[in-house]
């Protein structure tokens, strides 16, 4: 095989990996993003997001941006995207997983993410997405006494 | 006349917008919907856009006017069923349609109006 056509199908299986799109409830999505965000990567991630909420009807998507290791502006920006087109299906986009560094490097650059719903976690967001979405999730009382 | 069906179901508009609507009928359906809006009691406007494949800066921007406009007339306005390529489109254009309610289907869209008229607060925009 020649190494043109290995760089394409290595770039296939890339763009296979990153961009998961999870159904984790009934109207949830997750999108975890794993490594660094450019141009092309959004792009394809805002295809088959928009593509999955159509598909699933979801009505709320988590982003998780714990695993991109720096979010400047160029990233806010893409992540604003994906806000912007979410919201034209109608699906509201929580973004979880902002560490102290990004919340303090977002706010220097004056990229504030405002009216977006941000959370630490991934479980903080879930919780607040079950909450709108007025489910109530309960522990019993058996599973109480065991734990 | 314009070529926008509009349908009045009980307080409700109803306007399903076809595919291949020129920039005379997308002015057409404004004014008509509107007059409709000033004439009739109604109080909600749903727009379909299902049948919408692609869309330009003009039907963009004064699909928001249409629907900022309807409100000024009392109504509450929703747009339905926005196509994932049209969202990219409008969002690369900057037309986020800021103020303006979307929602995934016609059904979806009818249900937030129910509830809007029923006085419950609503998840939307």
């Amino acid at each position: 095989m020649s190494q043109s056509a290995t760089i394409i199908e290595q770039r296939q299986t890339i763009d296979a990996l990153e961009t998961p799109v999870i159904q984790i409830w009934d109207g949830v999505l997750a999108l975890p993003l794993i490594g660094s965000v450019d141009t092309r990567r959004a792009q394809l991630m805002n295809e088959q997001l928009l593509h999955r909420i159509v598909e699933t009807g979801s009505e709320i998507v988590l982003v998780d941006i714990s695993g991109v290791p720096v979010v400047d502006t160029a990233v806010s920006r893409h992540l604003l995207e994906t806000v912007a087109a979410a919201r034209l299906l109608g699906a509201d986009v929580i973004i979880v997983g902002l560490s102290a560094t990004t919340a303090m490097t977002l706010v220097q650059l004056g990229e504030s993410l405002s009216g977006v719903t941000t959370r630490t976690t991934m479980a903080k967001g879930l919780q607040l997405a079950l909450k709108q979405l007025g489910y109530v999730v309960e522990r019993t009382a058996d599973a109480e006494r065991s734990a | 006349m314009t070529d926008v069906p509009i349908i009045k179901v009980g307080s409700t508009l109803i306007a399903t917008i076809h595919e291949n609507l020129t920039d005379a009928e997308a002015f057409a359906f404004q004014e008509v919907l509107n007059a409709r809006l000033e004439r009739f009691d109604a109080t909600a406007v749903l727009i379909d856009v299902t049948l919408v494949e692609t869309i330009d800066s003009f039907l963009g921007r004064l699909l928001k006017e249409i629907a900022l406009g309807a409100r000024l007339l009392g109504a509450n306005t929703v747009i339905a069923g926005i196509q994932p390529a049209v969202a990219m489109t409008l969002v690369e254009l900057g037309l986020d349609l800021d103020g303006v309610r979307t929602v995934l289907s016609t059904e979806r869209g009818l249900a937030l109006l129910a509830r809007d008229a029923a006085g419950q607060p609503s998840r939307g925009h």
